[in-house]
């Protein structure tokens, strides 16, 4: 059995360095940071206990940056989901249904290789070329709009509180569709063909196929994305960052912008890694309930 | 999926995360800070610069460039040869230095500026700026029987001090004011208006000609602050923006900050706005201005510079000040706020303080202040050092501004001790003011109340305006 | 746990009893409107890299006078887009090779040995999918500073394949556990050591899955953001700057300096390689993606 033992300490050794030495070890001391007033300038801090959680409590920034978030947390993976679903299913079974069965679309190759194109753009990319599209007088969508006489629509989306969130949400949509459009794609692609034939004989509409068939064939996969979605949505950060840094009057803000801001614009490193903290708890109570709410009986073919 | 986590296992597994020992060693210890390097003062040294001591400068990298700095050190070298240089530019000031700070390892000079400088109020607070008082005192690099205070212009000192010690030297020299393009006013036979009513009338002639009276960068619309407070200063006096500085309460309800902001207002409830503005940046908005597509904006000197690469060749931009409110005003019409702007500073912790200073004292020489002008056109605080310069229309009309004002130029400071209160609360109800969403009393009030809770908060540190 | 194993229908069935011809057309109607707004905005840039300053701002919607090169070379000079972006590749490519290796390693341990503590380094390594990256940022700083390794790609490198780790030990585990044992057995009989065990036999019966993950990996790092933001700094870092850098330095200076062709290039340059390399390897991105799909 020593051989097995060293066996398993090589293995696990150099992942658990590396891991506990850049991961493990800031995020212990993040916690301990919250505890402080530390401003991030000198080495000198005090600990305050809960004083920063109880000013995160009142602070109403970061309460209108949390809803903001929700927002997310709840449209961001059913939006994303339904339209990648709904895509999909046009990709995998919207062509004609024949003598030999029902076809994928002509053209679906050609499709899932257009609509994967923003997720490998890197995200500074997606979010510098979104605040040019907005841009109210040299932008594409006001081009456009006023191009088909639709003057009256072509508003400074990024200037107006009552759009910029909305707009920023629809670009991480935008980026994130054709990835799950792809991931359904070929997760549908392993449902036997004969189940959608046996099902449209049966006379079920398209819909229903999909709401009937598809969805709980790929439950699991459609559980994995929402795990993704989650993740982008509480953090958010870098897409806010670049097109509206939050603005205007804090309309599209994000926790994470708010912890950034704290940190490297107040210097309030204590605060900052309160929010962090918070952060963390919203993620694990998120966690918990999507388990909860997950908890399904698997379909078994 | 083959193994479910479970809620149990999760937390187990975060508190196993969050209990972990610290690995390669702790944020917030940082070293002490090492001996400040020091030589013998002289005549040719009055600071006591010791000569083989490496100099780290950062430079923020925004309209400026680093061209300029580069000349700068290069003087510096010239000085003293056995000095190395460390230049280093970037646009993520904070980013890039807070650890630097807090592990007691600072550049020697910072240039904290651009969107993401360092907030003051925490950098003097932490103690972590040198005192350049040593530097005003120290005689001029050009005239050794002139102090270096005395080669300022006015203001300078002030806008740099923090409860009287003199802890950042900004460098440049800024006019804020209402810009227009003298070309396009001469083309239609317009005057710029020396009163509020003028400029009422104006703007229904100018849109009447089919342009937009004014722009403004409604993701930045703290630019639209600046002329609230020009004219409330002007109209009320120097202790209007002394009170606002000082956060005394209802300081941003007074009469003449009350009457300057409905007179703003007035531009955006009679449609004198350019349709749009309220969703662009800084330079989408004067880029419209520059291509003619609105008659005025407000900005501060730096304008021509930043605007270059679009401005047509014989658009003559000029900038003016403010106009007056009532007859009455406190301040003549052509005062107007002049300030310095481009902080530089010398951590207190940093290893060559001495020689920090005296990059300053360089800085500040004729040679080097007049290069800055020439290579980046704007001026600088040294009194006169863009003499004999060639000057474009923009800058031309900045010096003639501050010839004109006769000493009258004034600024406020709570932007500077309270740079969120400006850049986060004064920005969002700006921008809420001339989208209408909400009226000028209501402006006052959302910013007062803002102030109120800067007041009240003991997180951040005080200054009294004198 | 649902295995679809069941292989793909070959049997033809009766014809369906109804004809639906609409569908495809409108299949077709809604496929290629979402691939117009995927690719219009992308299209939009090219075009506008090729603009001058002022046409860019007269009409977005009109065409470049002609095709103005000068625009790129003044992202690639100045801006540096092309240094930036090979180190970004350079960063990735390190990176998500040693995340591959650690991380199968890490998993297969997790997954195939029992010992005491697997259940808490199990746990240890998923629970950083729970945390945020900010809560980490600062003291991440110093930590790769206190190596000596602030602003080198190396250290980025490092970085970067440490917070892919989770994710990669989380999915990984489970594939691993997908795997029948028999073969193992049977390698292990045959006096198969561990090492060989796992090098020969176990790595290439989880191909699929470590492509798969290996995806999703690549999708993270090159998607980095605040990561590179904090860690590439100092001295002469900025010739070690990764694409997230360039680009935003290049907006930033968009917003300082006002060149909007540059900066519509600079988006050009770095988005045609990827886009051509994903052209190039996108049926093993998707077939990849198809594998992996977790069961």
């Amino acid at each position: 059995m020593r051989g097995t033992r060293l066996f398993i300490a090589v293995f696990l050794i150099p992942p658990l360095l590396l891991y506990g030495i850049f991961v493990v070890s800031p995020y212990a001391q993040a916690f301990q940071i919250a505890g402080t007033d530390w401003s991030g300038l000198s080495p000198t801090y005090d600990f305050v206990g809960l004083d920063n959680f109880r000013r995160l409590a009142e602070d109403g920034y970061f309460w209108n940056a949390l809803r903001h978030n929700a927002w997310l947390l709840l449209l961001l993976p059913v939006v994303t989901i339904l339209l990648g679903l709904f895509l999909a299913s046009m990709i995998s079974v919207g062509g004609r249904a024949d003598r030999a069965g029902v076809h994928g679309v002509r053209g679906s190759a050609f499709y899932r290789v257009v609509y994967f194109f923003p997720q490998v753009l890197s995200v500074a990319i997606v979010g510098v070329l979104w605040k040019e599209m907005y841009a109210p007088h040299t932008g594409m969508i006001n081009g456009f709009l006023r191009a088909a006489g639709l003057d009256g629509l072509a508003v400074a989306w990024l200037g107006d509180p009552r759009f910029s969130f909305w707009c920023v949400m629809a670009v991480m949509i935008w980026m994130n569709v054709g990835f799950y459009v792809v991931l359904f794609s070929a997760a549908m692609q392993s449902i036997p063909r004969d189940l959608y034939e046996a099902a449209l004989l049966d006379g079920a509409s398209r819909l229903t196929t999909l709401v009937r068939l598809t969805v709980p064939l790929l439950w699991d996969t459609i559980q994995v994305a929402w795990v993704y979605l989650a993740i982008i949505a509480i953090d958010g950060f870098a897409i806010v960052q670049i097109i509206t840094d939050g603005g205007p009057s804090s309309s599209s803000d994000v926790v994470g912008l708010r912890l950034y801001k704290a940190a490297f614009a107040d210097g309030q490193f204590g605060y900052a890694s309160a929010i962090g903290v918070a952060m963390f708890f919203l993620t694990l109570t998120v966690a918990a309930m999507f388990l909860r709410v997950t908890r399904r009986d698997r379909v078994e073919l | 999926m083959g193994h479910t986590i479970s809620r149990r296992g999760l937390l187990q597994g975060a508190a196993g995360v969050a209990a972990a020992s610290t690995l390669a060693g702790c944020a917030m210890g940082g070293d002490d800070a090492e001996d400040d390097a020091k030589g013998e003062t002289s005549a040719s040294n009055p600071l006591g610069v010791k000569e083989d001591a490496p100099l780290e400068v950062v430079i923020f990298n925004g309209g400026f460039g680093e061209e300029y700095a580069k000349a700068h050190e290069a003087m510096y070298r010239q000085r003293h040869p056995q000095a190395e240089i460390k230049h280093s530019a970037t646009q993520q000031i904070a980013e890039t230095l807070q650890p630097r700070f807090v592990a007691g390892d600072p550049p020697d000079v910072v240039n904290n500026s651009g969107g993401s400088q360092i907030d003051f109020n925490g950098l003097v607070s932490q103690g972590a700026l040198a005192d350049l008082g040593e530097l005003l005192d120290a005689p001029s690099l050009d005239d050794p029987d002139t102090k270096v205070r005395d080669t300022l212009l006015p203001g300078i000192v002030d806008v740099g001090s923090y409860d009287g010690k003199f802890l950042s030297l900004n460098y440049a020299y800024s006019a804020y004011g209402i810009w227009y393009s003298q070309k396009l006013f001469e083309a239609k036979g317009w005057a710029y208006p020396r009163t509020w009513d003028d400029m009422i009338a104006l703007c229904k002639q100018i849109k009447a000609a089919g342009i937009a009276p004014w722009t403004y960068p409604g993701k930045h619309a703290r630019y639209m602050s600046w002329p609230i407070l020009a004219a409330a200063g002007k109209m009320g006096g120097l202790d209007v923006i002394k009170a606002i500085d000082n956060l005394e309460p209802n300081a941003w309800k007074h009469d003449a900050v009350k009457a300057a902001a409905e007179a703003y207002y007035q531009l955006a409830v009679d449609g004198y706005l350019q349709p749009g503005a309220e969703g662009m940046d800084h330079v989408q908005s004067q880029t419209e201005w520059c291509r003619g597509k609105a008659a005025f904006v407000s900005c501060g000197s730096w304008l021509e510079n930043e605007q270059k690469a679009v401005t047509p060749p014989d658009f003559r931009m000029a900038v003016a000040p403010t106009p007056s409110l009532t007859t009455s005003d406190k301040m003549p019409y052509e005062a107007f706020r002049g300030t310095g702007s481009e902080p530089f500073v010398v951590p207190s912790k940093g290893k060559n303080v001495r020689g920090g200073l005296e990059y300053l004292r360089v800085m500040l020489s004729r040679q080097g202040a007049a290069d800055f002008t020439r290579k980046v056109s704007s001026l600088t605080c040294v009194r006169g050092s863009s003499e004999g310069i060639d000057l474009g229309p923009g800058l031309t009309s900045v010096t003639g501004l501050i010839d004109a004002s006769k000493g009258t130029a004034f600024t406020w400071l709570y932007s500077s001790y309270y740079r969120k209160l400006e850049r986060e609360r004064v920005d969002a109800a700006s921008a809420e003011l001339y989208a209408k969403r909400i009226t000028a009393a209501q402006w006052c009030d959302k910013i007062q109340k803002s102030a109120d809770e800067f007041a009240q908060d003991p997180a951040i540190k005080k200054y009294k305006r004198a | 746990m649902a295995v679809l194993t069941r292989p793909r229908s070959s049997v033809p069935v009766p014809s369906p009893p109804r004809p639906r011809s609409t569908v495809p057309v409108l299949s077709h109607v809604f496929l290629a409107g979402w691939a117009l707004l995927t690719t219009l905005p992308l299209l939009w840039a090219v075009l506008s890299s090729f603009k001058s300053d002022n046409e860019i701002l007269t009409d977005p919607w009109s065409l470049p006078s002609r095709l103005r090169w000068e625009n790129w070379e003044r992202a690639w000079n100045e801006a540096h887009i092309g240094r930036y972006f090979l180190n970004s590749a350079i960063v990735v490519t390190g990176a998500l090779t040693l995340t591959m290796l650690l991380g199968a390693m890490a998993a297969y341990i997790l997954a195939r040995y029992r010992f005491r503590g697997a259940r808490v380094i199990y746990y240890a390594f998923v629970g950083g999918m729970m945390f945020p990256v900010f809560l980490a940022l600062v003291p991440l700083f110093f930590v790769v500073r206190n190596l000596g390794l602030l602003g080198t790609l190396p250290g980025l490198t490092l970085v970067y394949a440490a917070y892919s780790l989770p994710f990669t030990v989380f999915f990984l585990t489970a594939f691993f556990r997908t795997l029948p044992t028999s073969v193992a057995e049977a390698a292990m009989v045959d006096g198969c050591g561990h090492f060989r065990l796992f090098f020969s036999v176990m790595l290439p019966m989880a191909r699929p899955g470590l492509v798969s993950v290996g995806i999703f990996t690549f999708l993270f790092q090159w998607n980095q953001y605040v990561l590179p933001i904090v860690l590439m700094q100092g001295e002469g870092a900025d010739k070690r700057w990764v694409l997230a850098q360039g680009l935003t330095a290049l907006a930033v200076n968009e917003g300082y300096r006002g060149d909007f062709s540059g900066l519509f290039a600079g988006m050009t340059i770095a988005m045609l390689p990827v886009i051509a390399a994903y052209l190039l390897f996108h049926r093993q991105f998707q077939s990849g993606l198809a594998a992996g799909q977790l069961r």
